[in-house]
């Protein structure tokens, strides 16, 4: 018995030890300690990579990438700033980056390269959308751009051959999208394409394929008002009426993702950086389908009827970290084309710095069957900025609810826009 | 006033030791939240934890908003759904597993499993149970019932998971205040010729009282209160999320998508008070039918 408490004694002794270590930032090993938040699972792997690439040269430097799931990573890392606790290094999205920047949460990176003798560098490797996403409201950067990604369609090989109707291509009109759909619900009895209640993944595309808009161009007012918005909005809601697609109903319990994977439907539209997770969780469904751009909108109102959403991830810091100078120079080699390249190689995502598109791409020639992935990079041409000011966060969710009332009839289309409209100007009237 | 000798001051000073850590830890862990949430009630809360007092304007807000008198009205209506049947059904699964029957540890073990489990997955599971195309219950009923995603339906949904998830704790509470009854009672009923039934509504239920008192106090607490379940069964993109909306479902999407944790703040408080009163109510008419006397 006496043994046996010693032992316990012992252990927790052992335990408050390597506590107390890892809490006090292990200088023991004389290296600098850094941790590196995300919240995706699936780049682990390709963070860790870039990260080591960096210490491969700087050995007295050691990151911990750490993984949160989305929905708790906001909480924690607003937690975080208040505590003035931030990690060294983390990823910040387009949704918050505004919030972050404007309270002065993260730091101002705008010159970044100048200081170590590269001014320019920013406009000369990334897009300008790639640098809108990084922008705070005064205009200024603040995280260096990691990636870029588009929307495309994905569709069922399968069930376009049973229906004998030719596979997506950039020839394709949203008409082709409905043809195909009726054809392959009359020969299999499966849906055609997919439309949901979804933003990025759904209405936005076919409202600036329309020359709509969901922000008008000061950024602060609604576009919801706007003809060219309205006709997308009801030609996209509309879908939903047609046997071939599902209603909401329907896709509250089974995301499209999940029917298109069990082989239930044909189509939809798909952001590149889940690509790489559904080659791999569905092995069986290899060879059986593939990728095409967004079709088109055969008549806009304005413009040549093209457009994706493109978002883009950054990463960014804290103005007010210890190792500021050390995060730095490990932002510079993560926005570098070394950095980028480790980045794109890994799978992890498409790299926004420009001209290393292909580095995603070829990612994908170890499956057996060659996707058409580059239909993703080709986007770029005609991407369009992942919609964002710095209301969204009061708008969004009211939103998401008219687009649900109209969906399930509690409201009209008519009334829905002008709510829709309404929710969007308000919030910038209330600030 | 009597001077304590040093040894009762040394004796209560020990006290306060002893009990400190309790006390520390509820200061710190729900008092101190508690003041805080009041303070954000009233004020306008900005990101990062920043904020302005200004007033009555959240409530004020709150009031005037259709969403929380909606949120009101499914709250109650939850509670009237799980509230009685699943207390009734706790009962009447306590008084089965507290006769003599074979593999009684089993059915006690089984009835208690669902609150092992956690809450997320047992959510997981019914949703997959109610989906409507290719769920097992749709399958069994050969109807396309929307389960989830109707307005009229999806509380009942939420209220049958709740009552299965909450059956086994309240039964093995009730069993417990079961086993407590004096087997004489029975043995005399029964030699006087007390019915079964009489003999469970007459020394039964009284007996029980107490216990079930508790339990109810505890359910109704805990059904105002329900959140995990409706967020695990309810996606954002479900069309019947206006009719699933619980007041504690209100308070996290003011508070944590919308950012608005001022008013979400006053829907916390009014969530309070309203336990309040409703426990109070109780207390008050549990001398009408809880029988203390043994």
């Amino acid at each position: 018995m006496k043994k046996l408490k010693k032992a316990t004694i012992l252990s927790l002794v052992c335990i408050l030890v390597a506590l107390a270590t890892g809490c006090s930032n292990g200088s023991a090993d004389g290296k600098t300690h850094l941790t590196f938040q995300i919240w995706d699972v699936y780049q682990r792997d390709g963070m860790q990579a870039v990260c080591d690439a960096y210490t491969a040269q700087h050995p007295d430097v050691v990151v911990e990438v750490q993984v949160t799931s989305w929905n708790e990573y906001w909480t924690k890392l607003e937690a975080a700033a208040i505590s003035n606790q931030m990690p060294d290094i983390f990823w910040m999205h387009t949704n918050e980056i505004l919030k972050y920047a404007d309270y002065g949460k993260i730091a101002d990176l705008t010159d970044l390269y100048d200081e170590v003798g590269q001014p320019g560098f920013f406009q000369e490797h990334f897009s300008e959308i790639s640098l809108s996403n990084v922008q705070g409201s005064d205009g200024r950067y603040y995280g260096v751009p990691k990636d870029k990604d588009t929307v495309g369609l994905v569709y069922n090989k399968e069930m376009f051959d049973a229906a004998k109707v030719p596979y997506p291509d950039e020839t394709w009109t949203w008409d082709d999208l409905c043809d195909a759909s009726q054809k392959i619900y009359d020969a299999t009895g499966k849906y055609g394409y997919m439309a949901y209640g979804d933003d990025q993944l759904g209405y936005w595309n076919f409202v600036y394929q329309n020359g709509g808009c969901i922000l008008s161009e000061d950024n602060i007012t609604g576009g919801f008002d706007q003809q060219a918005t309205i006709d997308a909005m009801r030609f996209y809601m509309d879908l939903q009426k047609n046997d071939w697609c599902p209603d909401q109903n329907y896709f509250a319990e089974t995301a499209p993702g999940t029917a298109f994977f069990s082989e239930q439907g044909a189509m939809f539209f798909e952001g590149n950086w889940n690509i790489l997770q559904e080659m791999n969780n569905y092995p069986n469904m290899q060879g059986k389908w593939d990728v095409a751009v967004l079709p088109k909108c055969p008549t806009p109102a304005n413009g040549d009827g093209r457009a994706t959403i493109s978002n883009g991830l950054c990463y960014a810091t804290s103005p007010t970290g210890k190792n500021y100078e050390i995060v730095k120079d490990l932002l510079r080699f993560m926005g570098s084309e070394e950095g980028q390249r480790v980045q794109g190689e890994s799978g992890a995502a498409i790299p926004a710095y420009i001209g290393l598109e292909d580095t995603w791409v070829g990612v994908f020639d170890q499956f057996d069957y060659k996707l058409n992935v580059s239909c993703f990079t080709d986007m770029f041409e005609y991407g369009v900025q992942s919609v964002n000011n710095k209301y969204r966060p009061t708008w969004k969710t009211q939103v998401s609810d008219n687009l649900l009332k109209i969906y399930s009839g509690q409201q009209s289309f008519e009334d829905g826009m002008k709510a829709m409209q309404d929710a969007i100007n308000n919030a910038a009237l209330e600030d | 006033m009597v001077k304590a000798s040093k040894h009762a001051k040394s004796e209560s000073m020990w006290a306060y030791i002893m009990v400190a850590p309790t006390i520390i830890g509820l200061l710190a862990l729900n008092i101190y939240p508690l003041i805080d949430t009041i303070k954000l009630s009233f004020s306008k809360t900005l990101p990062f934890g920043l904020y302005e007092l200004k007033g009555i304007q959240n409530y004020v807000q709150m009031f005037a908003s259709p969403e929380f008198w909606r949120a009101n009205m499914n709250t109650i209506y939850f509670c009237v759904l799980t509230v009685p049947i699943g207390i009734f059904l706790s009962l009447v699964v306590a008084v089965m597993l507290n006769t003599k029957i074979k593999g009684q540890t089993a059915f006690r073990a089984i009835f208690f499993l669902p609150m092992v489990v956690a809450p997320a997955a047992v959510a997981m599971v019914w949703k997959w149970m109610f989906n409507t195309e290719y769920g097992i219950i749709n399958t069994i009923l050969a109807h396309k019932v929307n389960w989830i995603t109707d307005a009229n339906i999806v509380m009942i949904t939420c209220a049958i998971v709740a009552i299965w998830s909450a059956i086994g704790y309240d039964a093995v509470l009730l069993l417990s205040g079961l086993q407590n009854i004096s087997k004489s009672y029975y043995e005399a009923a029964s030699l006087d010729g007390a019915t079964k039934m009489q003999q469970f509504f007459h020394i039964t239920l009284p007996m029980v009282s107490p216990t079930l008192f508790v339990v109810l106090i505890m359910r109704l607490m805990a059904s105002i209160k329900v959140y995990d379940l409706i967020y695990m069964m309810i996606e954002e993109s479900n069309p019947a999320l206006t009719s699933a909306q619980s007041l504690m479902y209100l308070f996290y999407r003011e508070s944590y998508v919308t950012g608005n944790r001022g008013l979400g703040s006053s829907v916390v408080i009014w969530t309070v008070a309203l336990i309040g009163l409703v426990t109070v109510v109780q207390f008050v008419g549990q001398k009408k039918w809880v029988n203390y006397e043994v």
